[in-house]
């Protein structure tokens, strides 16, 4: 599953440690995410979503 | 409770479980490791509710369920061969099963025989907790534990 996480925390200026604890998560656990090496729980894929003021599909694209 | 006062607990109640087993083995009563040990893992499963500043999130979670059910996978395996084999020793003679051979002449009959496999027990739980750190360093991995990033 791809994701446009990093490219919205440019837009909203975040490092991924400040996103990490808005979201209260660990910073290794967002880098995962954008890497592609973890698919968070539908519980945070909806958090991280609503956090950016955007629909899941808008930051998840499932290929 | 600090994540580091729960270490120190645990490494305080390490030292008195190695001087409950002393004692265990001066007095020749095994009662005394078998509820000091179910009481102090008891204390440290207590203790680590109130840990506060432990950050543990759905990943770190993950990682650690899926090292536990691949050790457990190998784990109940192993024991349980090892187990038939202790039970093979126990049931042939009582059964009326045919004897297969003589045991050595310096072979353990008498009280210390159930430790002996008492010991082989603890080795094989020794493995166990080095396959279940080899588990979880591979799914750790799997997961992005190490990864870096340019940030």
């Amino acid at each position: 599953m791809k994701n446009k996480i990093k490219v919205f925390r440019a837009m909203h200026d975040l490092t991924q440690e400040a996103l990490a604890q808005k979201l209260n998560v660990t910073r290794q656990t967002i880098l995962a995410i954008e890497k592609g090496k973890y698919d968070p729980s539908l519980e945070l894929a909806f958090k991280i979503a609503r956090f950016f003021g955007v629909s899941v599909e808008e930051v998840f694209l499932y290929d | 409770m600090k994540q580091n006062t729960f270490f120190l607990l645990a490494g305080i109640v390490g030292l008195v479980e190695v001087g409950l087993f002393w004692l265990s083995v001066v007095m020749r009563n095994p009662l005394i490791i078998t509820a000091g040990f179910i009481m102090g893992v008891g204390l440290l499963y207590v203790a680590r509710m109130t840990i506060t500043d432990q950050r543990e999130d759905e990943r770190a979670v993950l990682i650690t369920q899926k090292a536990g059910s691949r050790t457990l996978e190998v784990f109940w395996v192993l024991f349980f061969a090892v187990s038939l084999g202790s039970a093979v020793i126990g049931f042939s003679t009582p059964l009326g099963l045919p004897r297969p051979r003589e045991l050595p002449h310096d072979f353990p009959r008498d009280e210390p025989h159930l430790g002996y496999f008492g010991i082989l027990q603890m080795i094989l739980l020794c493995c166990i907790a080095f396959l279940y750190i080899g588990f979880r360093v591979y799914y750790a991995r799997k997961y992005g534990e190490w990864e870096t990033d340019e940030e």
